[in-house]
């Protein structure tokens, strides 16, 4: 779990975060079928803000992160993003969508199409750029998330490292004003995370507004600017990382953090 | 104390031990690697060659050439070698059918043209494949009935044939631009009109206008074209074998994917639609389609109108061909993780772009040994059709031995058969893996 090492406090990248509020959950409720899968969730993220999100497998994590690009909808409350509230009728959820890049724990790379392909396509599609356009865009990502050369190979020829990182890319080359992140290194072998990382740890650098479920936590405690740990549906707590790290208030997020820090 | 780091060198690559590669090494490999696999392929080596060994004396050695019926065959040779004079007499009539006999350079010449329409699509540095598949499945039909059908044409048959005229000079203008310049014809209008930066609207207006001319001289053009009409009762053999599977064919995949999409739809109307379209036409077999198609569709006509016992024919195909292909394709969907279409969703693709540009592309590459397997099916199911009294390729090498100066003549004609078939799906299977092999992108690795 530690891969990356644990930086001193000092280390910690400087707040972007401006007062704008992009991303508002007030009273969110979300069922499965009869399972309460999200509780009464209160969220407000910043334009600029980075999230941490942790907690046990099945605490909802995910589920809370797949509702504000509305790959989920709620049952109960309201999600604001960027001003427009997603509702069951929405009609611009893939204008939305558009603006909220997503980087899934199984990479999610189209496998019949290249990497540059890959990057290309949703600009292509769905925003209208011109190819040239889009080309010239992706191959600047693509430099960025350090995927030399690799551009006209196929993502099934390319480590899990580099999948992911051309996933990055792939979102990045959308513009996106928020990205998330769901658990982005949880499928990498251990020597790959940090090359993830690194891109993500840049990414946060640059002031994109992060939500990431991860359970890194040196990168928590390098890039958060707030943490925040659910379980069983619920936000029980969230916090600064000096204070999360050093001085949570609940029990249970003490024990959660004694496990994942355990070794 | 720590000793000091050693320095880690990887040993050089050796070459595989001689006996693994080569010929030789695949020989002891795969034939020879135990005794009884050394007796299994004795004993194999000497079947074969007794099979072909009987096979060529039959067919070539003890066969007989030249003779004017089936009795001076036998008295000839007996049955220990084949007959092919009668075969000769009625070739024409196992490839045409009873088209008649000077016009049919004109199903050559549809042929020929299916051909012409489709070799732009293996030439390199050619852009529009896309477009130009799309043009052979919609225009050229048009112009192939033309020419298969030939007779009087009303406006409206003209303007298509016109139309489809105009498609395949448009293929073929674009194919050589593209090869030459790199740009398409229509790019090159643009240039020449000097309009390339002109807006959007004025470009579709200005290529609308082109083709609209090219449209108008082709319709000049086949308003002098005239070919005397050939009434379907003369189509038959290999002729109407293509096109009834052909047809077929072609219909499936796009209404099997249309069909399987709405199984798969979010709403319930489609869905069961779909559902009830595919599992009738599924459970029932091709005969008795073609059996309804013929003795209970004209209850459903008003009376008086007749419809074309091949057009029936290929109706039942198309229905049956595509509640098939419905079932492959909806396997391909199932075998694409949701994965998938949620990177689609997450980055705005909406359901339909979605499921052409990463679902659809995805879902026919891999069920492509599938797809062509059922084709191949299709091919072969269509000899059905001699049921409802059509003579396609097996019913007109069965009439041979009917015929008095032939009686009996069974063996030979089907032999004949069994070869085109055989050539026509081996060639379709060989594509299919080549295919596959071209649309390899690692997920086999
Ligand atoms: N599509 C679904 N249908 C039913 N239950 C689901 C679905 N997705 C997730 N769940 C359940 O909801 C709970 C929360 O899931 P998830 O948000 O993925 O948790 P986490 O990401 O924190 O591990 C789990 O118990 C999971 O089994
Ligand atoms: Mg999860």
């Amino acid at each position: 779990m530690d891969a990356t090492e644990t930086p001193a406090p000092d280390q910690h990248i400087a707040s972007a975060a401006s007062s704008e509020r992009i991303i508002e959950m007030t009273g969110v409720n979300k069922w499965f079928g009869a399972f309460h899968v999200l509780k009464d969730i209160e969220l407000v993220v910043r334009r600029g803000e980075r999230i941490v999100v942790c907690g046990p497998s099945g605490s909802g994590k995910s589920t809370l992160i797949r509702c504000i690009n509305h790959l989920e909808s709620h049952q109960e409350g309201q999600i604001v993003v960027d001003g427009t509230e997603l509702n069951a009728d929405v009609r611009n959820i893939d204008a939305i969508r558009a603006e909220v890049g997503m980087v899934f724990q199984q990479f999610n790379l189209f496998p019949h199409l290249t990497v540059l392909e890959n990057c290309t396509l949703a600009p292509i599609w769905v925003k209208k750029l011109p190819k040239a356009e889009a080309e010239r865009i992706a191959l600047a990502y693509l430099e960025r998330v350090r995927i030399p050369e690799q551009v006209h190979k196929y993502p099934l020829q390319l480590s899990g490292g580099q999948q992911q990182r051309v996933a990055i890319a792939r979102a990045l080359c959308m513009r996106p004003k928020i990205m998330l992140f769901d658990e982005p290194t949880s499928a990498l072998d251990p020597e790959m995370i940090k090359e993830v990382l690194d891109v993500m740890v840049e990414l946060a650098k640059e002031g994109m507004t992060m939500l990431v479920v991860t359970h890194e936590m040196g990168f928590a405690r390098m890039v958060a600017d707030r943490v925040i740990f659910m379980d069983q549906g619920e936000i029980v707590e969230q916090a600064e990382p000096e204070t999360f790290f050093n001085n949570p208030r609940y029990d249970r997020t003490r024990a959660f953090l004694s496990q994942i820090l355990a070794h | 104390m720590a000793e000091p780091a050693r320095t880690f060198r990887a040993k050089p690559d050796r070459p595989a031990p001689a006996q693994t590669v080569g010929a030789v090494g695949w020989m002891r490999r795969n034939l020879f690697s135990s005794p009884a696999n050394t007796a299994l392929t004795l004993i194999g080596a000497y079947f074969a060659y007794w099979v072909i060994a009987t096979v060529v004396d039959w067919a070539l050695l003890d066969a007989v050439w030249q003779a004017e019926t089936r009795r001076e065959c036998l008295d000839a040779v007996g049955r220990s070698g084949a007959c092919w004079p009668g075969v000769f007499v009625w070739f024409e009539n196992l490839i045409y059918g009873l088209y008649p006999k000077d016009q049919i350079w004109r199903v050559n010449a549809g042929f020929a043209l299916l051909v012409a329409w489709l070799v732009p699509l293996w030439l390199e540095r050619v852009r529009s494949k896309v477009a130009i598949g799309v043009s052979a499945v919609l225009a050229y039909p048009v112009l192939a009935s033309y020419f298969f059908l030939g007779g009087d044409k009303g406006f409206l048959w003209s303007a298509s044939i016109a139309a489809a005229l105009t498609a395949f000079v448009w293929v073929w203008a674009t194919a050589i631009a593209e090869r030459r310049t790199g740009r398409t014809l229509g790019e090159l209008v643009l240039a020449r009109a000097d309009a390339l930066d002109a807006d959007p609207r004025h470009h579709r207006r200005l290529l609308f206008y082109t083709a609209a001319a090219g449209w108008l001289v082709a319709y000049a053009l086949v308003a002098l074209w005239y070919l005397p009409y050939v009434t379907t009762n003369d189509w038959g053999g290999l002729f109407l074998t293509l096109v009834i599977s052909g047809i077929g064919i072609t219909f499936s995949l796009p209404a099997g994917v249309v069909l399987a999409l709405g199984r798969r739809s979010e709403l319930p109307v489609i869905r069961l639609i779909c559902t009830v379209f595919i599992e009738l036409f599924r459970s029932v077999p091709l005969i008795t389609i073609l059996f309804m198609f013929t003795t209970m569709l004209p209850l459903f006509l008003p009376v008086g109108v007749e419809v074309d016992q091949l057009v029936r024919a290929i109706v039942a195909v198309c229905l049956f061909a595509s509640a098939y292909m419905a079932e492959v394709v909806r396997g391909g969907l199932q075998a694409i993780p949701r994965g998938q279409y949620e990177a689609a969703a997450a980055m705005g693709l909406g359901y339909w772009q979605a499921t052409r540009l990463i679902v659809m592309p995805q879902a026919l590459k891999i069920m492509i040994p599938t797809i062509v397997s059922t084709f191949i099916g299709f091919f072969k199911d269509t000899t059905l059709v001699s049921i409802i009294g059509l003579f396609d390729l097996l019913n007109m090498a069965r009439a041979i031995g009917e015929d008095t100066d032939w009686l009996g003549l069974f063996i030979e004609p089907f032999f004949v058969v069994t070869l085109i078939y055989f050539a026509f799906c081996f060639a379709m299977s060989q594509y299919s893996l080549n295919l596959e092999r071209r649309l390899d992108t690692g997920q086999r690795s």
